[in-house]
């Protein structure tokens, strides 16, 4: 504690430097945090399954490729199957291509049972069921197009050859997935001119430990039909959903590394400048007796505090911006309910430690390396 | 008088890319405890050398050096450390104060590294500082103050850990004739009423006539030969 007032002085020995240091280390690590907060978004929507036990069966060929409502049956004889409900994916928008959001047609018999982790009042659920062209929708994204229950919307087509028209019966939460719709998968089915096909089966399954041996049993079924299978988890299906943009985690991760590399570089050239500039200084405490140890160690908490003052500052801004900032109206739904979490905000400091220690950790030891003579010598 | 710092058949050479240049050539001297030293000789005749070892910055190539006792030469990087904020006092030509800490800060400076409590570091300050009569300037930074009062700052710094040794590298050299004057005298006090041992570096034969003795030093070699400071100082 004694040497604090030390290290603070030289904190602040250049004020302006000490300033656009802070600025460009808070700048990128706001970049960081945001991208983080994306792939931390995409692992959220990942588990949002989890401990529900459920399994998705989708077509081996690719997600894009139907499987027949006939697959439904022979699932259900499987022993461990509590229930079938079939799942589409219809890729239709509101108004504008802008006001893109996730929507589904939905086996409405079927939904309560093995999407049990969606809340919906009693009422407003027996009134979707009763209406053909009834639709659920999330509270955020109820609140995204100030709609109400009883309003009539029409859907823009994108993938099939009809637009949506529904009516809004009623309103769902859930803690992670708030911005999507669901409508009945009748009225999808008679839409499109009894396709009788669907892009995934998603099953409850009672005994979790059977879900590995059921996902096989379901595969093998159909490995030899015309339509062979591929089941997953919840969570192996979302991820192989997401992997459809491309590999946006292993990109996202890559540019955070590079934003952070490039950070290490620059503050090594400040911090570089800073140790140069104290070589003297340096020598002089050496000389009445301060140890090589005690020199790095202090310069080291300085740089450190430094970065962690700028990491700090960029994440929390992050965080203040994107609390404020509707996300999920700027990215057309891309970004449901985005903002910058705790865990983000603490990675972002860690890392600037990290930065601190990397960038300022070599620049340190040289300046304290340094000979006492060789130091008194030097002309800075 | 009982020698403080003994130095027997000192070599240093320092290594400049392919080539060895020799800098001390088998110095020996003795310098008794209370002695106020000048050390003088031409730019690269090896005085500052000769201070730095003696300060224990530097190690001799061969030979040895002695301080009340203890040969310096053979402590760790560590332990010399260690020994010279217990027993070396800086004072140095362009005083070398740290410029984001004022006068009472730097001053204080050596004491953080000893076990004394904040009150007992103030009052070490207070009185190194009041003896070199600067009192009134303790939270001046050093851009405040005048060349003058910066070396006696520095001078404090030196003196707040009550040094064995005072080591001065041409402590006037950056200085005008009137505080080079005061700066002389303050050295002067410090070795006379607290009866500091000084060993300082300069070419002003003027400041070397404060001084109780002065040696000289010619192409690494002392000009008065090898014991002939030791035997003045077994004589005196």
């Amino acid at each position: 504690m004694k040497f604090a007032k030390l290290v603070i002085r030289n904190l602040f020995r250049k004020k302006l430097r000490l300033l656009f240091t802070t600025a460009l280390i808070a700048f990128i690590f706001f970049f960081v945090s945001f991208l983080l907060s994306i792939l931390y978004a995409f692992d959220n929507y990942s588990d949002q399954g989890k401990g529900y036990n459920r399994l998705a069966v989708q077509s081996a060929i690719s997600l894009a490729t139907a499987l027949p409502y006939a697959h439904e049956v022979k699932i259900r004889q499987i022993p461990g199957v509590a229930d079938v409900c079939k799942l589409q994916w219809i890729g239709a928008y509101y108004k504008d291509p802008r006001n893109f959001f996730a929507n589904f047609a939905v086996d409405h018999d079927h939904m309560a049972s093995v999407f049990d982790d969606y809340v919906v009042d009693p009422k407003e659920f027996e009134a979707f069921k009763a209406d053909r062209q009834g639709a659920l929708v999330g509270d955020e994204l109820m609140t995204r197009f100030k709609w109400k229950i009883g309003d009539r919307i029409t859907l823009k087509r994108q993938i099939f050859p009809y637009d949506p028209e529904l009516t809004i019966r009623g309103v769902y939460h859930h803690p992670i997935n708030k911005s999507a719709l669901y409508y009945h998968m009748d009225y999808h089915n008679a839409a499109v001119g009894e396709w009788n096909v669907v892009g995934t089966f998603w099953l409850k399954i009672s005994d979790p430990a059977k879900m590995a041996a059921i996902s096989q049993q379901i595969d093998a079924m159909f490995k030899n039909s015309e339509y062979p299978t591929e089941t997953m988890t919840e969570k192996e299906f979302q991820k192989s959903f997401m992997s459809m943009m491309g590999n946006i985690k292993l990109l996202f991760t890559s540019i955070s590394l590079c934003a952070v590399l490039m950070v290490v570089l620059l503050a090594a050239i400040t911090m570089s400048m800073s140790a140069r500039e104290r070589v003297t200084e340096i020598a002089v405490l050496k000389a009445i007796g301060y140890e090589k140890g005690l020199l790095l160690t202090l310069m080291l908490i300085e740089f450190m505090s430094v970065t962690v003052l700028g990491g700090l500052a960029g994440s929390l801004f992050a965080m203040l911006v994107f609390w404020k900032v509707n996300m999920a109206a700027l990215t057309s739904g891309f970004l449901p309910s985005f903002s910058v979490p705790v865990e983000v905000v603490v990675k972002a400091a860690i890392a600037s430690a990290i930065v601190g220690l990397l960038s300022g950790g070599l620049p340190a030891m040289r300046a304290t390396r340094l000979s006492v003579v060789d130091g008194l010598r030097r002309v800075v | 008088m009982e020698p403080l710092v003994e130095i027997r058949d000192v070599h240093k050479v320092y290594r400049r890319d392919q080539f060895d240049v020799p800098v001390l050539n088998g110095i020996t001297l003795a310098v008794p405890r209370g002695d106020f030293l000048a050390l003088m000789g031409p730019s690269g005749s090896g005085k500052t050398t000769l201070l730095n070892l003696i300060a224990g910055i530097d190690r001799p190539t061969r030979g040895s050096i002695v301080v009340d006792g203890r040969e310096i030469s053979r402590f760790t990087e560590s332990g010399l450390a260690g020994w010279r904020a217990r027993h070396i006092g800086f004072i140095f030509q362009m005083y070398n104060l740290i410029p984001v800490l004022n006068a009472f800060e730097n001053v204080e400076l050596p004491l953080l590294l000893t076990k004394l409590t904040k009150k007992q570091r103030r009052e070490h300050v207070e009185s190194a500082l009041g003896i070199v009569d600067l009192a009134d300037r303790m939270t001046h930074y050093p851009r405040q103050l005048s060349g003058g009062q910066e070396q006696r700052v520095a001078i404090a710094r030196a003196i707040v850990t009550d040094p064995t040794i005072l080591v001065a590298d041409e402590p006037t050299g950056d200085l005008d004739a009137k505080n080079a004057d005061e700066t002389l005298e303050l050295l002067h006090r410090l070795n006379e009423e607290f009866q500091k041992t000084i060993v300082m570096v300069t070419h002003d034969p003027k400041a070397a006539s404060r001084a109780k003795h002065a040696l000289h030093l010619e192409k690494g070699q002392l000009a008065e030969g090898h014991y002939g400071y030791e035997e003045k100082a077994a004589g005196a």
